[in-house]
């Protein structure tokens, strides 16, 4: 603490934004707020990226760490307490100073504040919730704020932080318990789920609580409708993490399969009501011997393989026991796992577009979820052609093994499993570019060991 | 057939509706095109002019939201306020015509809200492209434009937009920063927005440019870049660097704009010293 005292603030920001990049989340999406006429700050539902960093990645938040001392010692972690880096911490002031003067200039959405435990976990967390409060009472901020809960941390005191946040995480970090005893003993499922429940129950008491004051307001307004203003000038009751709970796991530090994966996440979604799970690759940057060394870098593809596989989940009405099983626990690398899905049901295609349903719209390969809304729309006037289709975004490259259009297919083409599956790995936007030019990622295509 | 040729503005092509329906020639008959696209004519055809009308384009726009909601309407500004090449302009259909068919399709529905649903209607479905790729714009500038603290205080940012998209941002600004007093200029256009604390914006002309306005920067303004800078280097992971994702993401053409883009100036990250 000595030296970080003497330290420079852009010394401080370079430190400890270095300690927060692997944390992949960095949306500031899920909450609209219109600003207020007094303070500084709004909110928009699809989030906005302000910037994008060398690796590619959106910047939406000012993404930092408060500090990066930690009594833990997680070993896939650079700022655990066995670990010689260089250390430092923010004061509460500094990291509103910058959230205000970077969100005036337009560089950032809002914060992303994490951090390393310091003293213990209560401490920590207060300090969090310190930062917050200041940030919204006194330089009086209506941006988005995305906050990590410490595991471990009184309950309260997440309760306390969880109504100054857009957004709250805490990190399931790996897949399965052993794994999480493996690499980080001081954490444990328990630590990590139990909050997760609480802000889970806390969001669901707010709606209900915001609901009931509608309707409150709503029987007033009615009631004085000649009335005075003042009798519908409520004040709002504060919102407790509007935009929702997300989490993140390490992939590919640990021996879980994509269903072990999948599977937790879907968990996730259905029993504690997350709005994402991020999936971060693993990069080795401790060196420590429990760990894989990756020398083809982290594992790319796969990690986005996973995300399309969780939009099936989240957009697609999929489940993840149709995609993968005990047999096949793992995602076929050279196929999206949509295409992958349609080629083992070819019993379900070829769909007819101006027919089928929604729901049977979205498993076509091509087929987005705007496409296929587009595509209910258009043909209330008139039937579908696939001139149109291509005009509304559909990718017909992908889709025409499985769609008709009145009738007829678009070419002459075999609905069989080999045919089709040939023509789709030979169409080279399967594995998207941002993939195969990685200059890092060559290698790996072939070594995941996942195909 | 009657050819109505209006100017290439908001105000311009609303003008020319209006005539289309006071002139009763008939919808089948008349086809609206903007001036500039007009290159030869055709036989068997009657040309004028509409004059832009700034009475008559109000009562078009008012008709015009009431009559299919304030998402539509703003689509439809979106759309003509989108910018083409010269050769896509050429191979498409005349923005004006196709904003006008829009509308008489429109207000033959009974609820023309739903208008835009209409995508297998090629003229709809041309409104619908224009529109998205204003909106595509105005929403990667939501991000993207930085400003800069003068002397005064006052926070000045240049853009150079393809679309028109001025006024999109300006709203957004003035919801998000309504104390602050503040400058968009679009160098393209020569047109400031130009926001006062507390109040509403403005638009103003500034055709001999903003040059003289955005000399001198306060003091702090460079100390902030300089930690912008620290923060933008130190966020890439270096085991996922990706120039080719950066690009696709966030094109060339918006970064001479961006402070963290800057390779000329004296804050550049390489004379950053920790
Ligand atoms: S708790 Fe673990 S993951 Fe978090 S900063 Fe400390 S060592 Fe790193």
């Amino acid at each position: 603490m000595q030296i970080t005292q003497e330290m420079s603030l852009i010394e401080k920001l370079h430190i400890l934004t270095d300690a927060a990049k692997y944390d992949v989340a960095c949306t500031s999406s899920g909450v609209d707020r219109g600003g207020n006429g007094k303070s500084m700050g709004n909110c928009l539902a699809p989030g906005v990226c302000h910037s994008f960093s060398s690796d590619g990645r959106c910047i939406s938040l000012l993404k930092i760490l408060f500090t990066n001392e930690c009594i833990f010692n997680c070993s896939y972690c650079l700022n655990n307490c066995n670990n010689d880096v260089k250390r430092a911490s923010f004061t509460p002031e500094e990291i509103c100073t910058l959230t205000m003067e970077f969100y005036r200039r337009n560089y950032i959405e809002g914060l992303f504040l994490s951090s390393g435990i310091l003293i213990s976990p209560n401490y920590t967390m207060d300090l969090i919730y310190q930062t917050l409060y200041r940030l919204r009472h006194v330089h009086h901020f209506n941006g988005y704020i995305h906050v990590k809960a410490i595991p471990g941390a009184d309950p309260v005191l997440v309760e306390q932080t969880g109504f100054l946040a857009d957004r709250m995480s805490i990190n399931l970090e790996l897949p399965t318990s052993e794994s999480l005893h493996r690499l980080a003993p001081y954490k444990s499922r328990k630590t990590i789920l139990k909050p997760m429940r609480q802000i889970q129950n806390r969001i669901q008491q707010n709606k209900y609580a915001l609901l009931e004051q509608n309707r409150g307001t709503l029987c007033r307004t009615v009631g004085h409708e000649t009335g005075e203003v003042s009798s519908a000038r409520n004040p709002q009751a504060p919102r407790f993490v509007p935009a929702g709970q997300s989490t993140q796991m390490i992939i590919g530090a640990t021996p879980e399969n994509d269903f072990q994966v999948m599977s937790v996440a879907e968990g996730l979604y259905q029993n504690f009501g997350l709005k994402r799970v991020f999936y971060s690759a693993f990069v080795n940057v401790t060196n420590n011997t429990n760990l894989p060394m990756l020398p083809q870098g982290p594992p790319l593809l796969r990690e986005h393989r996973l995300y399309q596989a969780d939009w099936l989940l989240r957009y697609y009405h999929f489940q993840v026991s149709e995609l993968l099983s005990e047999e096949r626990p793992d995602f076929n690398i050279y196929l999206d796992p949509k295409c992958d899905w349609a080629l083992r049901h070819l019993e379900c295609f070829p769909v007819e577009i101006n027919q089928a349903e929604y729901r049977t719209l979205l498993r076509v390969p091509g087929i987005g979820y705007k496409s296929a809304q587009r595509i209910l729309q258009a043909r209330k006037h008139t039937a579908l052609t696939f001139a149109d289709l291509k005009k509304i975004g559909v990718v017909l490259k992908r889709a025409l093994y499985f769609i008709t259009c009145g009738g007829k297919m678009m070419y002459r083409t075999k609905l069989e499993e080999d045919y089709i599956c040939r023509n789709l790995i030979g169409d080279r936007s399967q594995i998207p570019r941002e993939i195969r030019q990685s200059s890092y990622q060559q290698l790996s295509l072939f070594d995941l060991g996942h195909v | 057939m009657h050819i109505l040729i209006c100017e290439h503005s908001i105000d311009g092509i609303f003008s020319g509706i209006y005539e289309a329906y006071a002139r009763r020639y008939g919808h089948r008959n008349t086809e609206l095109a903007l001036s500039c696209n007009l290159n030869s004519y055709q036989l068997f055809c009657e040309y004028e002019e509409i004059p832009v009308a700034e009475a008559k384009s109000r009562k078009v726009s008012n008709t015009l939201r009431a009559r299919f909601g304030s998402e539509v309407y703003s689509h439809l500004c979106e759309a003509i306020s989108a910018y083409e090449s010269p050769s896509a302009r050429r191979r498409s259909i005349d923005k004006a015509e196709a904003v006008y068919k829009t509308v008489v399709l429109g207000l033959s529905l009974a609820d023309g809200s739903k208008i835009l649903d209409q995508l297998g209607n090629p003229y709809v479905n041309r409104v619908f492209q224009l529109s998205r790729s204003t909106f595509n714009e105005a929403h990667h500038l939501l991000g993207f434009l930085r400003f800069s603290e003068l002397e005064n205080g006052i926070l000045f940012a240049r853009i150079h937009p393809k679309n028109d998209v001025l006024a999109l941002l300006a709203d957004h600004f003035t919801d998000r920063l309504p104390l602050e007093n503040f400058i968009i200029y679009d160098q393209v256009r020569k047109i400031a927005a130009v926001h006062k604390s507390g109040s509403n914006y403005m638009l103003a002309e500034v055709p001999n440019g903003a040059d003289d306005y955005a000399k001198h920067y306060s003091d702090q303004e460079l100390e902030y870049r300089r930690l912008w800078l620290a923060f933008f280097h130190s966020i890439a992971v270096e085991a996922r660097k990706n120039l080719h994702l950066q690009g696709q993401n966030l094109p060339k053409r918006f970064r001479p704009d961006m402070v963290e883009f800057h390779s000329d100036s004296s804050d550049h990250p390489a004379s950053l010293k920790l």
